[in-house]
């Protein structure tokens, strides 16, 4: 089991060209409980805890608003893309069922 | 002695591959049982897969084309299986792919993810790694912002007990 919850980690390409559509790599420490597992020790069930919201943000605009559900990978990990045609921050929003919010944002500066 | 040394080392190699299946079948049984004891525990409301279309779609036609998936053809776990959704359709302001969907047939509740996406994608892709309770289909639909839907559909194989078999 991962111990920091919400670690997060985007990947780019080191050079953009405006306009080019980029791949956009994105991967967050979570443990994705699904709720029918059981703890070997104390034989009770690990109540379900999983991100079920991301949003991505590309200047203000919302351009992707996902659902995941608990067949999701732990520590999910996700590939999109972009079209950058803009010198804009690109933000990244999970929310899991918890009430828990992670968000990391970079900047895309394209050439 | 002699006697005596062979029987001992004739004990010790029985005692030796006795012990061998044992520990075997122990540990293949235990990673065979324990799901099936998770899943004994909680029977979670299963939800087969044409349902969940029909709920999602009704009775709208799915086509089966511009759509490609991407997966491995064996699975050796299926808690970490990437999934890679391509569509070739147009990213245009009044055309472009407006949600992608990934369902697995024989998991307890086929419907996986969604994206919903936009022209400032650029590109109708999607990549994700996914569970898989056992072998199955793995299914993607893409919908456009003009209403049409497309499909594609491919098996992934499952093996839980890591040994490739």
């Amino acid at each position: 089991m991962p111990k920091g919850i919400g670690k997060i980690k985007i990947r780019v390409p080191r050079k953009i060209k405006k306009g080019a559509v980029i791949p956009v790599k994105a991967l967050i420490t979570h443990p994705m409980e699904t709720g029918f597992r059981k703890d070997k020790k104390t034989k009770k069930r690990i109540p379900a805890y999983y991100i079920n919201d991301v949003n991505v943000y590309y200047g203000n605009d919302l351009i992707t608003h996902m659902e995941w559900t608990i067949a999701v990978s732990a520590n999910p990990f996700m590939t999109f893309y972009l079209k950058a045609d803009k010198a804009a921050p690109l933000k990244i929003v999970w929310k899991d069922i918890k009430g828990g919010e992670y968000e990391k944002t970079i900047q895309i500066n394209p050439q | 002695m002699k006697e005596g040394s062979k029987i001992s080392r004739r004990e010790f190699m029985m005692m030796a591959g006795l012990a061998c299946t044992a520990v075997l079948s122990a540990s293949s049984l235990g990673s065979v049982l324990k799901p099936s004891i998770a899943e004994a525990a909680e029977k979670p409301d299963v939800e087969h897969i044409n349902d969940v279309l029909k709920n999602m779609f009704g009775s709208r036609k799915i086509e089966m084309a511009h759509v490609k998936l991407k997966t491995p053809i064996i699975a050796e776990n299926g808690a970490v299986v990437p999934v890679t959704v391509i569509s070739d359709l147009p990213m245009e302001k009044d055309n472009y792919v407006k949600k992608i969907y990934i369902f697995v047939d024989e998991n307890y509740h086929p419907f996986t993810a969604s994206a919903e996406l936009s022209p400032a994608n650029g590109k109708a892709t999607l990549a994700l790694r996914i569970k898989m309770r056992k072998t199955s289909n793995v299914r993607a639909v893409v919908e456009t912002s003009t209403g049409k839907l497309y499909s594609a559909i491919k098996a992934v194989k499952v093996t839980i007990g890591g040994c490739g078999g």
